[in-house]
């Protein structure tokens, strides 16, 4: 099976995909981590905003609004039968 | 009922968990607001009494997790030692379970055993969710209450609760949510570098133990604890395909937490697969949607803001006449003096310019919770944020700064729906330059003055260097701060709800009431003082004996001719007066400071009651002018004012300070001295250099006659942006970062990891 991993912030508007990997280095990642965005864990992304930034996700059964700069700091893992 | 317990409780859990609403819904009206000591934030307590006990309860600022990314956040974990000797009560919003139940477990691994408040169970039910309370109970060694704290279910229950005697919130027995051996070794092991021991550790000094153990920056780890966490690493790495790096641990130990809190939910509860409901996911796509978002979101505010400045004039005329009627009544009925001078100048005039503001602040947060209650505001903070982050501020910084038109007042109080300290204190710096409406007057007035020609073509003008200055302040604010600021953009989307009267009328209540107490006092001391100064000293040495010249000419026979002399002399006496008291006397003594822009010391006074309210400026400055001219355009030009020093001048009174009414809740809601003071001198700087600027500027436009208003306005926008280019380009090298759109090199985009030198 194929697995393509990409940014978060790339991820498309509606697919699902699972946290891969965490930037560690990141003074936000530790908040991130305490909102239970810990690899393995899959995330959907719902809408963006009409101005293209930023992108909600829904995550652990609720949505949150995440900018660039956030998603950024977060790489997933896209299964090909999850698109 | 005698021998009942004093117990504090402090409410604590995650934002939009329904804390503050448990809190209306047990303490009613027994509440006072205040600061937590130290810091600048709001402390909400209030009272409840049960049979046996009677509570003090505070609601302690929402958070995700112990871990603090902003200051309200470290309250909680300043207050945590002082709580545990009370009792806790953790609400966690049930229908968001497993998020709700991360800082549950930070808590219990701390050996605390909280009050667990189930909220919002009515939809947890609804959508098909259960749960075994007395497994949960015997699983995490905590007792939880099934609470809807929006209609105050279940809430009578908890109370009785934390009002037994007997109940305690220390417990170190082990529960399925406690830390698991390996970390609680390595954590003993913090414990004993710092001579202290687990077992009699306070929760924050074990709390440091954890937080110093998974640091995430490698420089700020305590060199004796590389080894303590490198053996950590190894021990996890067991078993596993690819070892844990020491960088990982804070990662391990959140999915560790999420993994006991994944176990625990599976063996007690079954949560509804889909926690959303499909209307509401409908809904979200109509508010949020690309081309409809937008038009939506543009017809709310122009309701709301139709309804709080247009329909809130109805009753502020009202309160405009009462303010009429109470001085009127004052003039006939008492005698004349200096009492009723002050009556009437002073505190009348200060509490009519204190209570003109109420209805604007009721209809705009009858709005403002409804939008908050029901959910809309973080969708409307979703689709401004892009646009307001280009001036550096949070999505929902909107509606405080489209409300700054209306006026500024309501919209200082309304940043409180910004939850981040630093970008509600930004956005107050920054509402104060967006140009309400009680400064239109001003301006028509000054441009008609001044240039009756085309009054309209300068007011563009003035509105868009204005809105030029708002810009470059916000960009370089941000931009200054970002480095220290490090608490990260999290947007949550709550489902969305039917706003309850009681919470709408909650918030209208503590809003005015918080107002008229708080931010009142101020204006009102400001009134009078301003007051002071326009009167004092009472007797004014003059040149002339006025007085008897006057009687002399009144006895005379009433000629046209003496009919002027004494109007002359009249007017000549008010001059001299107002000239001789404290105001003007301050005005010539800030004059110097005020030359370079091409003041006389005539305009340098008529700032001094601007302070009050800008429309003074006008009325001032007729009265200075007067010997001249009784048209005030003709007076200042016969004096010598330009067009340019006059356009400088209107460019100075726009920006040069915000009206004291705004000054005071600034004062109020920012909750400090100091940042109302700089921000005061900041827009001082601001019209002093702006002023400057375009007067130079100006000057060398006139010597070439060729070159027209708007080119004078190209030369001033490339020189803004001339500047805040440069002051960008000095930032990044004295930062030494050289990207700063993202907080860290490897997570940004444009850059591959290895060429990354800076932060």
């Amino acid at each position: 099976m194929v697995r393509t991993t990409v940014n978060l912030s790339e991820l498309p508007e509606g697919s699902t995909a699972t946290i891969r990997d965490i930037d560690a280095l990141s003074p936000t990642s530790q908040r991130l981590l305490d909102m239970g965005f810990v690899p393995g864990t899959p995330i959907r992304a719902v809408k963006r905003a009409p101005m293209g930034d930023p992108t909600t996700f829904e995550i652990r059964g609720y949505q949150v609004g995440l900018r660039r700069s956030e998603s950024a700091l977060i790489d997933v893992e896209i299964k090909p039968d999850d698109k | 009922m005698t021998n009942k317990i004093q117990r504090n409780v402090f409410l604590l859990g995650n934002p939009n968990s329904g804390k503050t609403s448990l809190f209306n819904a047990v303490t009613g009206e027994r509440r006072r607001v205040g600061n937590w000591p130290g810091v600048t934030v709001q402390k909400l307590e209030g009272t409840a009494k049960t049979e046996t006990a009677n509570l003090t309860i505070c609601d302690l600022p929402g958070t995700y997790s112990l871990t603090p990314a902003t200051p309200e956040e470290e309250v909680v974990l300043k207050t945590i030692d002082e709580a545990v000797t009370g009792c806790i009560v953790n609400v966690v919003d049930i229908a968001n379970f497993e998020r709700n139940l991360f800082l549950t477990t930070q808590l219990i691994e701390l050996g605390i055993r909280p009050v667990v408040s189930l909220n919002c169970f009515d939809s947890f039910t609804r959508a098909g969710g259960s749960i075994d309370l007395q497994k949960f109970s015997t699983f995490t060694g905590t007792t939880p209450f099934p609470t809807v704290a929006r209609t105050g279910e279940g809430t009578q229950n908890l109370v009785e609760f934390i009002g037994k005697p007997e109940l305690t919130c220390i417990d170190d027995s082990t529960s399925c949510l406690s830390l698991p051996q390996v970390w609680l070794d390595a954590a003993e092991e913090a414990l004993n570098l710092k001579n202290l021991k687990w077992i009699s550790a306070t929760p924050a000094q074990r709390y440091g133990a954890l937080v110093d153990l998974i640091k995430l920056q490698p420089e700020q780890v305590v060199p004796e604890l590389i080894e303590i966490r490198q053996n950590l690493a190894k021990k996890l790495s067991e078993g596993r395909d690819n070892p844990v790096k020491t960088t990982n641990l804070a990662c391990e130990l959140a999915s560790d937490r999420y993994r006991r809190i994944e176990s625990l939910i599976a063996s007690c509860a079954i949560v509804p697969g889909k926690n959303i409901p499909a209307w509401q996911e409908k809904l979200d796509r109509v508010l949020t949607h690309r081309f409809l978002g937008l038009p939506v979101f543009a017809m709310m505010m122009a309701w709301v803001f139709w309804t709080t400045f247009s329909v809130g004039e109805i009753p502020m005329g009202w309160m405009e006449s009462l303010v009429e009627w109470l001085s009127d009544f004052v003039q006939v009925n008492m005698q004349e003096g200096l009492i009723r001078e002050l009556l009437v100048g002073g505190i009348i005039n200060g509490v009519g310019g204190v209570i003109i503001f109420i209805p604007n602040i009721l209809i705009l947060f009858f709005w403002i919770a409804l939008l908050e209650d029901s959910g809309y505001m973080s969708r409307a903070a979703f689709i401004m944020d892009r646009m307001m982050n280009s001036i550096g501020l949070h999505g929902r910084a909107f509606i405080p700064m489209i409300m700054g038109l209306g006026c500024n007042v309501p919209a200082v109080l309304a940043t409180r729906i910004i939850d981040n300290r630093f970008q509600r204190l930004l956005t107050m710096l920054l509402i104060p330059l967006v140009t309400c409406a009680a400064r239109l007057p001003v301006l028509v007035l000054l441009c008609g003055t001044f240039f009756p020609e085309n009054p309209s073509t300068w007011m563009f003008t003035l509105f868009f260097v204005n809105l030029l200055v708002l810009i470059f302040l916000g960009q370089t604010t941000s931009m200054l701060f970002r480095t220290t600021e490090n608490s990260p953009f999290l947007l949550e989307m709550p489902p969305y709800r039917l706003p309850t009267p009681s919470s709408v009328f909650h918030m209208l209540y503590e809003k005015a009431a918080h107002f008229i107490e708080k931010a009142g006092t101020v204006i009102l001391a400001g009134a009078i003082i301003i007051w002071v100064l326009s009167v004092f000293p009472r007797e004014v040495p003059l040149s002339f004996d006025y007085e008897s010249e006057l009687t002399r000419l009144r006895s005379n026979e009433a000629t046209v001719e003496t009919t002027e002399k004494i109007a002359m002399l009249t007017r000549q006496r008010e001059i001299e007066q107002m000239e001789g008291r404290y105001m003007a006397r301050l005005g010539k003594f800030i004059h110097p400071v005020m030359e370079p822009l091409g003041f006389s010391w005539r305009e340098t006074v008529s700032l001094i009651p601007g302070f009050l309210a800008k429309e003074s400026v006008v009325s001032t400055l007729s009265v200075l002018y007067l010997p001249y001219s009784d048209n005030l355009g003709d007076a200042m030009r016969k004096t010598g004012m330009t067009p340019l020093t006059a356009f400088v001048f209107m460019m100075f009174t726009l920006l040069y300070i915000p009206c004291i009414a705004t000054l005071g809740v600034i004062w109020r809601e920012s909750g400090s001295m100091r940042f109302t003071v700089l921000s005061l001198l900041v827009y001082f700087a601001i019209a002093y250099i702006v002023s400057y600027v375009t007067l130079k500027v100006g000057a060398i436009l006139q010597t070439s006659p060729n070159l027209a208003w708007f080119e004078g306005l190209v030369i001033i926008t490339v020189a803004l942006a001339a500047g805040w280019y440069l002051l960008r380009t000095f930032i990044v090298t004295i930062s030494g970062s050289r990207c700063k759109s993202c907080s860290s090199c490897s997570s940004c985009p444009s850059r591959g990891k290895s060429d990354c030198s800076g932060g």
